[in-house]
């Protein structure tokens, strides 16, 4: 039973939206779409019981003192502050969530703006410092295809700027080529290929021969 | 002149089934470090072919003066004057139309002719509906479009009760979907010609009833795609089973997972597995599930210590599993640890600084970097590679793939993320399913490549056939 | 030869800084893509038509996808055109949508709340609500942000089904962006447009030639290019535009062309070291 319920609730889930994008009966459609409701509410839960596990180890690493332990402590706090004023926001304290009608920040709203939103866009931010670095390293015209690359990422970071264009009026036209050609091409192709690969691993799933997701060993 | 057009069009198409036949070529080996490619030398006719794709359009284009390109950048120059043009002849037009509009009006109606009678009024249940729907169909007149007609359609649901409107058209249409109805009652129906203030009425149709049809006819197509991929996965599962062993060739990525492994336990440090950002509901997680439970077994085998912090709650319970078993399965459940898969946070950037910040704390000998990514898959690969870990990743996101090629040791690009279970498991069956998989594939680039020519000499059966609805 | 990577950070940090204080204000040229866009809103769309504007990204991308947001906004609400503003991604698309929508909207105010436009808030499960607003988008949304229920809002009275809408436009990080192409558009033929990050932008190009995109507008760049767009066809626009202290695409462009300069710097600079450094044994023996 430990194997088969979970393998025949797979199959269902997979079969059920197969026919629904075939059949245009009502009730196929319905079972289809509780179906993702029931995801979403699976998901919620799950949630819950992610935030248990983060309190459980952060608890944990706190009282045994181990390494990085004040960040657990930053962490808690973080999640107890940003958490109580959602929950209490939710039941109409503090003036709720959202902005309140007259334009000022809930406690909720001022946390999010001023403390999320800027960490966010920080983390954001990184990836144009790491970009040039790993450009730096990367592009080396080291052999034919790499030196391909180079000068292919060379043409395009130039033609995106303006000064491409004050330079000649050939660097934005050959962006344009290379994205919308052998980019596009490279693109296409390796987006058919993982699809059928997704779509060979979906039937493998659904018909129950993949297993290793539920944590069934060979033979089970 | 338009062959011409038509050899830019097949040649700038050809790219496509080429590069996917490129791409199913046994290449000998992937790994390669950041920024270097080593790949077999193409033949000179893929050259050949490849020049052809990439540079006949350009300069045929330049002849021409056709190319989307340069039609693009006329049009750009065009749509900047052509709000000062549309400003300039709408305000001429005003200043005349309201000193003769009225005049106008009263020679219209006496001279315009009565509108002619619509006949062929048919009204039937619309097809691959799931009911609560007729279609009115009905022929339109000759000269509908010179004078102008639209069309209204009126229903009752009794054969002498009073008609509503319920659908319009205009001049060129022939038919209308009339929704919202109930299912086995009775409707009647009347197309109304119009033209100006006069209108005629057609004799109304039989009664029309709609109901729910069983199957969705516009998607044929893609059942028979289903069923001819299906067929072959299945067909060559079930040969598997019997033949010899199916061959399956070398990823290089998959192979290393093995030294990677060996690499923490000689080092004494931790490897990070990390399985993507994204839900179970993601096929790529689910395969990337699969190899965590390879890598895994091996942590156990060698006893190395393995960390994977999730960002999906579902994942995480999941993975948990996944790495539980594995420990049975390898003979060392004493040293599964609950602590050892943990969630972290369901924010994307959070759970990346998380993990990063861990990676430049503790230092782990190896990363798998395997699973769907998004924007922080930078961020993740070049703080790993700058503590000098091996990075094995994978992801079948076209758009973080660059990325990963240049920041990890081995990359699986693509459909190699989701034949990790088989290669790395050999089982038989699993093999099987690559093998049809890859049929299938063929299929297509012959179907690609048929398109491509049947395009190119204006049959356009392909390009219909594959379409989707 | 090996730079350390904190100097190439260093440069550039300079370069986003230095170009934020002293305003270059470098010319931006319109590439096809975003023409298109710009023409199907423009051309296609008639005054009293509904596009759907989905905010599909969250505050990490903002600075990209926000100015877009605000550029097609003000076109749609120049030209008369009315907006139906939802959102589908889950961590912080609601608040954009509602931060842009105030914002564009202030500047307009002869609009109204319910009739020119309205914002029907989030939804979870993006496809699955994507599919469901073929059937009935009341359903999706039985009430907008505020909690009004739709059938009290004049504007959405006769708005069930992408039928009834003329346009999509899908302002997105991550896959949400795809799926308006390849799910929506395949299957119930309303026309999208997409407004992906410039990281995301390379993929969306297989859609547009496929014809499955009316328009494109990558990153940063097809923000700039699509606000000088507007403000060239819009002189009122132009005047907000103008506005000192306001965040634009074109100003960001400022940034990411000096950014884009050192890297290629960098790029060139370590190649040349990389074949004096090949060439150096050579000549030794």
């Amino acid at each position: 039973m430990k194997r088969q319920i979970p393998l025949l609730l797979t199959f269902l889930a997979g079969a059920i939206p197969t026919i629904a994008f075939f059949v245009p009966q009502k009730h196929v459609g319905l079972v289809s779409t509780t179906l993702d409701s029931w995801l979403i509410i699976v998901a919620g839960f799950a949630l819950l019981l992610g935030v248990v596990n983060v309190v459980q180890m952060n608890t944990n690493k706190i009282k045994r003192q181990a390494s990085g332990w004040p960040y657990a402590i930053v962490l808690l706090a973080g999640l107890a502050i940003m958490g109580f004023f959602g929950v209490a926001g939710a039941f109409d304290k503090f003036g709720g969530i959202a902005t309140r009608p007259d334009g000022s920040s809930t406690p909720f709203d001022w946390l999010y703006k001023y403390g999320f939103l800027p960490l966010q866009g920080t983390m954001f931010a990184l990836l144009a410092f790491f970009m040039a670095s790993a450009s730096y390293r990367a592009f080396r015209a080291r052999n034919t295809e790499a030196t391909i690359l180079l000068i292919a990422a060379l043409l395009v970071m130039f033609g995106r700027i303006p000064f491409g264009e004050m330079v000649s009026k050939w660097f934005p036209l050959a962006t344009e080529w290379i994205m919308g050609k052998p980019n596009m091409a490279a693109q296409r192709g390796i987006m058919i290929g993982a699809a059928l690969g997704a779509a060979s691993m979906a039937l493998r799933v659904i018909l129950g021969i993949e297993r290793s997701y539920l944590g069934l060993g060979k033979g089970e | 002149m338009p062959n011409r057009v038509h050899h830019a069009k097949f040649f700038s198409a050809l790219p496509c089934p080429l590069l996917l036949l490129l791409r199913t070529k046994a290449v000998q080996s992937r790994g390669f470090p950041p920024g270097a490619f080593s790949a077999r030398t193409p033949s000179p006719l893929i050259l050949l072919c490849l020049f052809a794709t990439l540079f006949f359009p350009f300069f045929s284009a330049q002849v021409e003066g056709q190319s989307s390109l340069s039609a693009g950048v006329a049009a750009v120059s065009g749509s900047q004057a052509a709000p000062e043009a549309v400003a300039a002849g709408g305000s001429a037009v005003g200043e005349e139309s309201s000193a003769q509009g009225e005049m106008a009006q009263t020679a219209a109606i006496a001279t315009q002719p009565a509108p002619p009678v619509v006949e062929g009024v048919t009204a039937s249940d619309t097809r691959s509906d799931e009911g609560g729907s007729i279609t009115v169909r009905w022929m339109e007149p000759e000269n509908a479009k010179e004078l102008g007609l639209k069309y209204q359609v009126l229903r009752t649901d009794k054969p002498d009760g009073e008609y509503t409107t319920v659908g319009e058209a205009g001049a060129g249409e022939q038919e209308c979907v009339d929704r919202g109805l109930i299912d086995g009652q009775a409707y009647y129906y009347k197309v109304r010609s119009a033209l100006g203030a006069g209108f005629a009425d057609s004799e109304p149709t039989q009664a029309a009833f709609s109901k729910g049809n069983w199957f969705r006819f516009y998607r044929l197509n893609a059942l028979v795609l289903l069923v001819v991929f299906s067929s072959a996965v299945l067909y060559y599962i079930t040969r598997a089973r019997k033949a010899k062993p199916i061959y399956i060739r070398k990823i290089a990525g998959l192979d290393a997972v093995d030294e990677a492994v060996g690499r923490a336990t000689e080092m004494g440090k931790k490897m990070l597995y990390i399985p993507g950002i994204m839900s179970v509901d993601e096929i790529q997680t689910i395969a990337s599930l699969a190899i965590l439970g390879h890598v895994a077994k091996l942590s156990a085998t060698y006893n190395a210590d393995l960390e994977v912090p999730n960002k999906d709650p579902l994942t995480f319970a999941a993975a948990r599993e996944t790495v539980k078993e594995a420990y049975l399965e390898a003979g060392r459940p004493d040293l599964f640890r609950e602590e050892m898969v943990n969630y972290v946070t369901y924010d994307q950037f959070a759970y990346t600084a998380s993990v990063t910040g861990k990676m430049v704390r503790e230092r782990p000998a190896t990363n798998f970097l395997i699973g769907s990514f998004y924007a922080e898959s930078l961020l993740l690969a070049e703080t790993g590679q700058s503590i000098g870990a091996i990075q094995i990743s994978g992801t079948a996101e076209v758009a973080q793939l660059p990325f990963f090629v240049v920041a990890c040791d081995y990359t699986l690009i693509g459909e190699e993320l989701y034949a990790a279970s088989a290669y790395l498991s050999r089982e038989p069956v699993l093999l099987g399913s690559i093998k049809g998989q890859d049929i299938t594939k063929f299929l297509l680039i012959v179907a690609l490549g048929l398109g491509v020519v049947l395009e190119s000499i204006g049959i356009k059966f392909m390009t219909t056939a594959f379409r989707m609805r | 030869m090996q730079i350390d990577r904190r100097i190439i950070y260093l440069f550039v940090a300079i370069g986003t800084i230095l170009p934020i204080i002293f305003v270059i204000g470098l010319p931006v040229s319109i590439t096809p893509p975003v023409q298109m866009a710009f023409d199907r809103i423009e051309n296609q769309l008639q005054k009293g038509d509904i596009a759907l504007v989905s905010f599909d990204y969250g505050p990490s991308s903002a600075p990209e996808n926000a100015p877009m947001a605000d550029a097609i906004l003000r076109h749609c609400f120049s030209k008369g055109i009315k907006v139906v503003v939802i959102a589908l991604y889950p961590l912080g698309g609601l608040s954009e949508a509602v931060n842009e929508v105030n914002k564009v909207v202030a500047e307009f105010p002869e609009l109204k709340y319910g009739v020119d436009y309205v914002n029907l808030g989030y939804k979870d499960g993006a496809q699955a609500a994507m599919k469901k607003m073929a059937e009935n988008i009341h359903e999706v949304f039985p009430t907008d942000v505020n909690g009004t229920p739709l059938d009290e809002l004049p504007i959405m009275k006769n708005i069930r089904t992408y039928r009834d809408m003329k346009l999509v436009v899908s302002l997105a990080t991550g896959i949400i962006g795809e799926w308006w192409a390849n799910l929506v558009n395949a299957q119930f033929g309303i026309p999208v447009i997409v407004g992906p990050t410039a990281v995301s932008a390379p993929k969306y190009y297989a859609y547009l030639e496929a014809k499955q995109m009316a328009g494109l507008l990558g990153g940063l760049k097809g923000a700039s290019e699509y606000e000088r767009l507007v403000v060239n066809s819009y002189p009122k626009l132009a005047e907000v535009y103008a506005t000192p202290g306001l965040y634009t695409a074109t100003k960001g462009m400022d940034v990411q062309s000096i950014v884009h300069l050192i890297m290629i710097a960098f790029i060139v600079f370590g190649n040349i070291v990389y074949f004096t450094s090949k060439r150096k044994p050579r000549k030794a023996s």
